[in-house]
């Protein structure tokens, strides 16, 4: 018991909070990974399903714990930890979405898988590897709470923004070069969602908590 | 979110505690200079000014008042007990104080969770949450104050314990600790009476540097100890969420005893319950561990009280409380009674604002008035 009277202090709760946010992060990666593999052909979408509905739970219930340890924690500490709260509150519907944006991509998956020799086949793939990544290196720059890193991050994922919306403006014109525009622009739409949506847990690392998701308008 | 926090700061962990043991021996001293105050103007003459706390009504309604103006019944049980252990008040006159001392600190809480009531649901929450204590405080202490009245059993369970540690070596009443607190507490009334001071003039000064003492050492006591163990105060409080029953309760014990204060425990609670994270029926046990925990200060300050009633007093405090929760927590019918109070008062505070002030007007100030005016000696 004489234990339970050691010193301890305010950095302990939002540590574990982090923690618990890179576990959200590695769950979206997981169900990314498995939502675009069966949509890019390389799972069969029964076989994964499962998988993906599971892991969004255990997402889903790390954003629930992680709510109520920020009112626990503004409870106990007050107003000097209020900036932590606010952007803890914000961040964690960003890591959550990512789960919520990869059960979209299986859904259109079931409908319309892409097939091997689409012409933007190899592209999709090549930013399935990209936003994977991207995921794990979000969670890194998050913990370490590199600023340099942060900005790098941020303008990677802007160029990549770009590309998906150059991508989705050719689909929705005339010559769409694929035969199956709708899922194409789906995913792709589905992309740019997952990457601003780990963009936006990147600004609370370089931004003012009310500048927070609107760095695209700095 | 309670704006009350535990405030930021650098001082390191073990300058803090250097700080905390140092006021405790303030605090201790202080429980001795006021003890010792009212010796100097003679025993009679101290013994007269707490008259009117013979009637149990009275002694009840002080006990209110006085813990609802410093907001604190660490402070009112401290100052009981000095005055107890100091000789200037008999146990039986202190038990009714003590028990106004319980229902008085429950005000906190509830004036803490005004500030949800321009959010209907959770105002309705934070409320109901904040008044279970007081329920559960004035329905112990309708029952217990007529037994005790009638039976004296708190008392005489008091003395019996009393008689058994001072039985055991009188670790309490003869340790260094106590010698060391007198000597310091000889070295300010040496002060006064250089000075020229007797009487009446040495009193008044030695009482006011006890008093000032007291609150003072707990105010920054509680302010560094929730510094310090605020992260687990945390890590206990997350844990506390999902759980109820004996582990709620320790943890209420637990939390109240590092920061000695209830009211920082239960004033903790009210926005959890306001956001719904923490349900009723889950806090309900933290705040009777909480009731248990506040009892710390009172045992405390009887290590510096120059009669064994000091702690008989104290001790009283500890079995008031522990009555309390064994009459009605073990069972569930009993144990929802004040939750269902509490519930229907918040249903009525969000109809009507209004409520909300006459409730605790009526309850922690008119009261308590009237009860003074009435049944003073």
């Amino acid at each position: 018991m004489f234990k339970w009277f050691k010193p301890s202090d305010a950095g302990e709760g939002p540590a574990r909070m982090h923690r618990e946010l890179r576990e959200m992060l590695a769950h979206g990666r997981h169900t990314f990974d498995a939502a675009a593999n069966a949509f890019l052909g390389g799972a069969d979408p029964e076989v994964v399903r499962k998988d993906i509905w599971d892991t969004d739970a255990k997402i889903n219930e790390l954003e629930r714990s992680i709510r109520r340890e920020v009112l626990v924690h503004g409870s106990v500490h007050g107003s000097s930890q209020l900036p932590v709260c606010l952007v803890l509150m914000s961040i964690v519907k960003d890591a959550e979405r990512i789960g919520d944006y990869s059960k979209n991509l299986f859904e259109v998956a079931v409908v319309s898988p892409k097939r091997r020799g689409d012409e933007y086949f190899d592209d999709l793939v090549a930013f399935r590897t990209r936003i994977s990544t991207a995921i794990e290196e979000a969670s890194s720059i998050y913990a370490s709470q590199d600023e340099d890193a942060a900005r790098a991050f941020l303008t990677e994922s802007g160029t990549m923004a770009k590309e998906f919306d150059r991508h989705v403006a050719r689909l929705l014109g005339d010559e769409p070069g694929t035969d199956q525009p709708a899922p194409t622009v789906l995913c792709y739409r589905y992309y740019k969602r997952i990457v601003s949506h780990l963009s936006n847990i990147i600004t609370s690392l370089v931004m003012p908590v009310d500048q927070l998701d609107y760095l695209d308008e700095k | 979110m309670s704006s009350e926090g535990a405030p930021a700061s650098n001082t390191p962990a073990w300058a803090r505690i250097v700080i905390v043991v140092l006021l405790l021996i303030v605090f201790l001293v202080g429980i001795k200079l006021l003890g010792g105050s009212f010796k100097m103007v003679g025993k009679e003459t101290a013994k007269s000014l707490f008259e009117g706390l013979r009637n149990p009504f009275a002694g009840l309604a002080v006990g209110i008042l006085a813990t609802v103006l410093v907001q604190s019944s660490s402070v009112t049980t401290a100052v009981v007990v000095g005055l107890v252990g100091g000789g200037e008040l008999s146990v039986g006159s202190a038990v009714p104080v003590i028990m106004g001392a319980n229902i008085g600190t429950s005000v906190t809480n509830t004036l803490v969770s005004i500030g949800h009531i321009t959010r209907n649901a959770e105002f309705k929450r934070a409320f109901a949450g904040a008044t279970m204590h007081d329920f559960f405080n004035l329905i112990a202490v309708a029952i217990l104050l007529p037994v005790e009245l009638t039976t004296g059993v708190l008392q005489r369970s008091a003395v019996a314990l009393t008689e058994m540690f001072a039985g055991a070596g009188g670790v309490a009443f003869k340790s260094p600790i106590k010698v060391f607190i007198g000597k310091l507490a000889g070295v300010i009334v040496d002060g006064f009476e250089a000075l020229g001071l007797e009487g009446w003039a040495c009193a008044i000064p030695t009482l006011a540097c006890g008093l000032l003492f007291i609150m003072a050492a707990l105010v920054f006591i509680t302010r560094n100890m929730r510094v310090l163990l605020a992260g687990r105060m945390e890590r206990a409080l997350n844990r506390a969420l999902g759980r109820s029953g004996i582990l709620a309760m320790g943890i209420g014990v637990l939390i109240t005893v590092a920061v000695q204060s209830s009211s920082i425990t239960t004033s903790l609670l009210v926005p959890l319950i306001g956001a719904g994270v923490l349900s009723l029926e889950v806090a309900f046990p933290i705040t009777l561990g909480a009731n248990i925990g506040t009892t710390i200060t009172a045992l405390l300050a009887a290590l510096a009280a120059d009669k064994t009633d000091g702690l008989t007093i104290a001790l009283v405090h500890l079995l008031f409380n522990t009555a309390g929760i064994l009459l009605l927590y073990p069972i569930p019918a009993i144990r929802r009674i004040p939750l269902r109070m509490a519930e229907f008062l918040g249903a009525l505070a969000v109809r009507n604002r209004l409520l909300v002030v006459a409730y605790i007007g009526v309850v922690f100030v008119l009261l308590p008035l009237l009860g003074i005016l009435l049944f003073r000696g």
